[in-house]
């Protein structure tokens, strides 16, 4: 697969608005008429004050939650329901802790028709290695660290060779060091075009993390949330966090956040 | 029918649910202290666990006569009262007591890192932390309590050992004698007014305190009992209970008990000297109470109880016995199972089918016997059936409540990842939904197996004013009935002790493995 940066969509979101019901019939209103499209090809950041809809938000995308208006474009077609070719990364792992390692990656291969059991398990182990996570195959997610098991599910989450791969804060609940170790092969991983994905959309709420791996940062208003601004780095990789245009960005969003 | 007969209705349910508060304040304190002591002391623990096992392996019937016995020796008015509570206590008690002891037992580490700081006594700590920790679990517990001591109530407000019958005023003792003197539509009312206050019981007291409870767990959670529609009615009636249950107004009382408090103190410093104290003085009162020849005609009863037995007869009832508690146990099963995840999967019928069902099996099944005892003799039908339903009515709820509390806390992410790779129907039930399930499912094999031994007794054979009511086949609860009521205490003690002897090891060595097993693959 050849990844070249085009000016396609790949997902559009078009006026759609969305609001949670509360009790006593009372609405929360989340989104109001929100435009935001995701290009072939891309690294889209997603930052907002907390509670301002960001889960929610990739929720929408993978067409887990329909909004109330509005309509959601997936390659040109309007997306209803789960598409095979989105996939997503949770917070947490999200691991069935009884299956092994290798039966939790294959899980995301049980509706392709197509493929044998032995082809499954090949897919799932060679993706395994691609996490690191050769020789962990038969562990449980229980005997994993917490690193580890979100290797899994990242692996999980490529193994169906999505186009679109949507992560909601998955560095958020790792240590420091791990996070770091994470992102950069994730980073290389996609810079080296070796996963299947064309674009990833990442939500956190760590801006230097954003500003450090993506190639766009689309930033939130608070509820109803709009888009702030949308804020395209145009630094060299691998970034570095101590140079003074990190930083100028850096500031730039939290200005729009603020 | 007259407004005598309802006024009559009316205390004859008041005097029993003063029966079932004062046994359950009793089960309350006593699962706090004995919970409380087993969670915080490991030698105590020891003892305490595995005789609190034993105990509510026995059958609760298989105590009664005993402790009538016991009771009306003591005094033959009030013995009989106090023996019904104690009746209705033993059929409270144990799950709350195994409540408190889980939820101190997993206090965080550092919840208890923090209260040690505050260099509290253990007096203090039962207040500022044991109590409030273990309330939830109390709370939660009440109900499915409520609706077993109603169970049993109903069977000890009339006994009859030999020649001697007690007859205790209650709701459960007057239903019988409308029923053996054929007035229906009397049966009926009183019937209804049970379920009415059955259902008032849950939403003015119960679910309020569950919800106040809510607040006190450690982890925060995101699904809660849902709101019922009716419950929105009675709303503002649970106010009451709300506001007892939020503020326990302890400091006063506890003013007064500063005396309490020191001695307590006390206690603690020299405990040892009070353990061998207490110990000493435990021996002291029973071998004055029972005098060598107390015990030895004690073992003699018991003896002769077992050599009249046999072995072989006592497997053979109990062989058909565990073979009706396992029929009961497999229809519990299939049905609960696809109701469960319909509830779980459809929530408008969620709405409408839960509270029913709430009702439903809060009301004591034992007041229907007469009902049943009729309709079956009436049809002609095996009494065989008859005894299943009894088992039934009385055993199936747990399963169904505790399969579908564990799937309203699946993972709201597990439900997102099942949605994104299109997983549902069968592969989901067996991806999801079953390994979910399985933890519960065993819970509620032993609790059903368990309550099915217990309800043996009442559904095996019943009588009503001189009809007797039983079912074709041995049962080792026909037995302990029958030996009940011809006053044959050896053979009760027997039958009871070979009961608990293999309900014991039943539990012991096969759903203990079973458990721990499931337990292993799924945490």
């Amino acid at each position: 697969m050849t990844l070249e940066k085009t000016d396609e969509t790949l997902l559009m979101l078009k006026n759609i608005s969305f609001s949670y019901k509360m009790r006593k019939g009372d609405k929360l209103p989340i989104f109001d008429s929100l435009s935001l499209s995701i290009m072939f090809a891309e690294f889209v950041g997603i930052a907002g004050p907390s509670g301002c809809g960001k889960s929610t938000l990739l929720r929408i995308m993978a067409g887990l939650l329909k909004p109330d208006l509005g309509e959601v474009y997936f390659r040109g077609k309007p997306l209803h329901n789960p598409d095979p070719r989105i996939s997503m990364v949770f917070q947490n792992p999200t691991l069935l802790p009884w299956y092994t390692v290798l039966k939790n990656v294959m899980l995301g291969l049980i509706n392709e028709k197509g493929l044998t059991d032995k082809e499954k398990e090949e897919r799932a182990r060679t993706f395994l290695d691609m996490m690191g996570l050769i020789g962990f195959e038969n562990a449980y997610p229980a005997e994993l660290s917490g690193g580890m098991r979100q290797r899994v599910a990242i692996a999980r989450a490529l193994v169906s060779h999505p186009d679109l791969l949507l992560m909601d804060e998955p560095f958020s609940n790792l240590d420091q060091l791990t996070a770091i170790t994470l992102r950069r092969e994730l980073e290389n991983l996609w810079l080296n075009q070796i996963l299947p994905i064309s674009s990833i959309v990442l939500v956190s709420h760590d801006i230097e993390e954003l500003v450090e791996i993506c190639d766009k940062v689309t930033v939130l208003t608070t509820r109803p949330s709009k888009i702030a601004g949308i804020i395209k780095i145009d630094l060299k990789r691998p970034r570095s966090r101590r140079s003074q245009e990190f930083y100028e960005y850096v500031d730039k969003i939290y200005t729009l956040l603020s | 029918m007259d407004l005598a007969i309802l006024v009559m209705i009316l205390s004859a349910v008041g005097y029993s649910w003063l029966r079932m508060l004062t046994a359950l304040m009793i089960s309350i304190l006593f699962s706090i202290t004995v919970g409380v002591a087993a969670a915080v002391s490991k030698s105590l623990e020891k003892i305490i666990i595995p005789i609190l096992d034993i105990l509510q392996s026995i059958p609760v019937l298989g105590f009664f006569p005993i402790a009538l016995y016991a009771f009306v020796t003591l005094h033959p008015i009030i013995g009989p009262e106090i023996a019904a509570i104690f009746l209705i206590f033993t059929s409270q008690v144990w799950n709350i007591s195994f409540g408190v002891y889980e939820a101190v037992k997993v206090i965080p580490t550092e919840t208890l890192e923090v209260v040690s700081f505050l260099r509290l006594n253990i007096f203090g700590k039962i207040r500022h932390l044991y109590i409030p920790t273990s309330f939830p679990k109390i709370a939660a517990n009440l109900p499915s309590s409520w609706a077993n001591g109603l169970y049993f109530l109903v069977a000890c407000e009339i006994i009859t050992i030999g020649e001697a019958e007690y007859r205790l005023f209650g709701i459960g003792s007057l239903t019988a004698e409308f029923m053996a003197s054929g007035m229906i539509l009397e049966s009926a009312a009183a019937l209804f007014l049970v379920l009415l206050f059955v259902v008032l019981m849950n939403l003015l007291v119960f679910v309020p305190m569950i919800r106040v409870s809510m607040k006190y767990r450690f982890e925060t959670y995101a699904t809660e009992i849902p709101h019922a529609w009716f419950e929105r009615l009675v709303k503002p009636f649970t106010l009451p209970i709300k506001i007892i249950a939020l503020r326990p107004r302890f400091s006063e009382s506890w003013k007064l008990g500063a005396g309490l408090h020191s001695f307590i103190n006390l206690l603690v410093k020299h405990r040892r000297v009070f353990q061998v104290l207490i110990a000493f003085g435990a021996v002291a009162i029973i071998a004055s109470i029972t005098s060598l020849k107390d015990l030895i005609t004690f073992t003699h009863i018991v003896y002769n109880g077992f050599s009249r037995l046999g072995i072989l007869e006592p497997l053979i009832m109990l062989g058909y016995s565990l073979s009706r508690v396992s029929i009961a146990l497999l229809i519990t099963l299939v049905w609960t199972l696809p109701t469960s995840i319909i509830l779980y999967e459809n929530k408008i019928l969620e709405k409408i089918l839960l509270p029913i069902f709430q009702a439903i099996s809060s009301f004591p099944a034992t007041l229907l016997i007469p009902f049943i005892m009729d309709f079956t003799m009436k049809s002609g039908l095996m009494k065989e059936f008859g005894a299943l339903i009894i088992v039934l009515l009385g055993t199936m709820w747990y399963m169904l409540f505790s399969l579908r509390g564990a799937l309203t806390v699946i993972p709201r992410e597990e439900e997102e990842l099942f949605k994104l790779l299109r997983i549902s129907g069968l592969k989901k039930l067996w991806y999801l939904y079953l390994p979910r399930m399985t933890p519960s499912m065993i819970t509620g094999c032993i609790v059903t197996i368990g309550g099915g031994w217990n309800t043996l007794v009442i559904a095996e054979r019943a009588l009503l004013d001189h009809i007797v009511w039983e079912v074709e086949n041995p049962g080792i609860g026909k037995t302990m009935s029958i030996a009940t009521s011809l006053g044959d205490i050896e053979l009760l003690i027997a039958t009871t002790i070979w009961m608990a002897l293999f309900i014991v090891i039943l539990n012991r060595f096969l759903w203990r493995r079973i458990y721990e097993i499931a337990i292993r693959r799924i945490v």
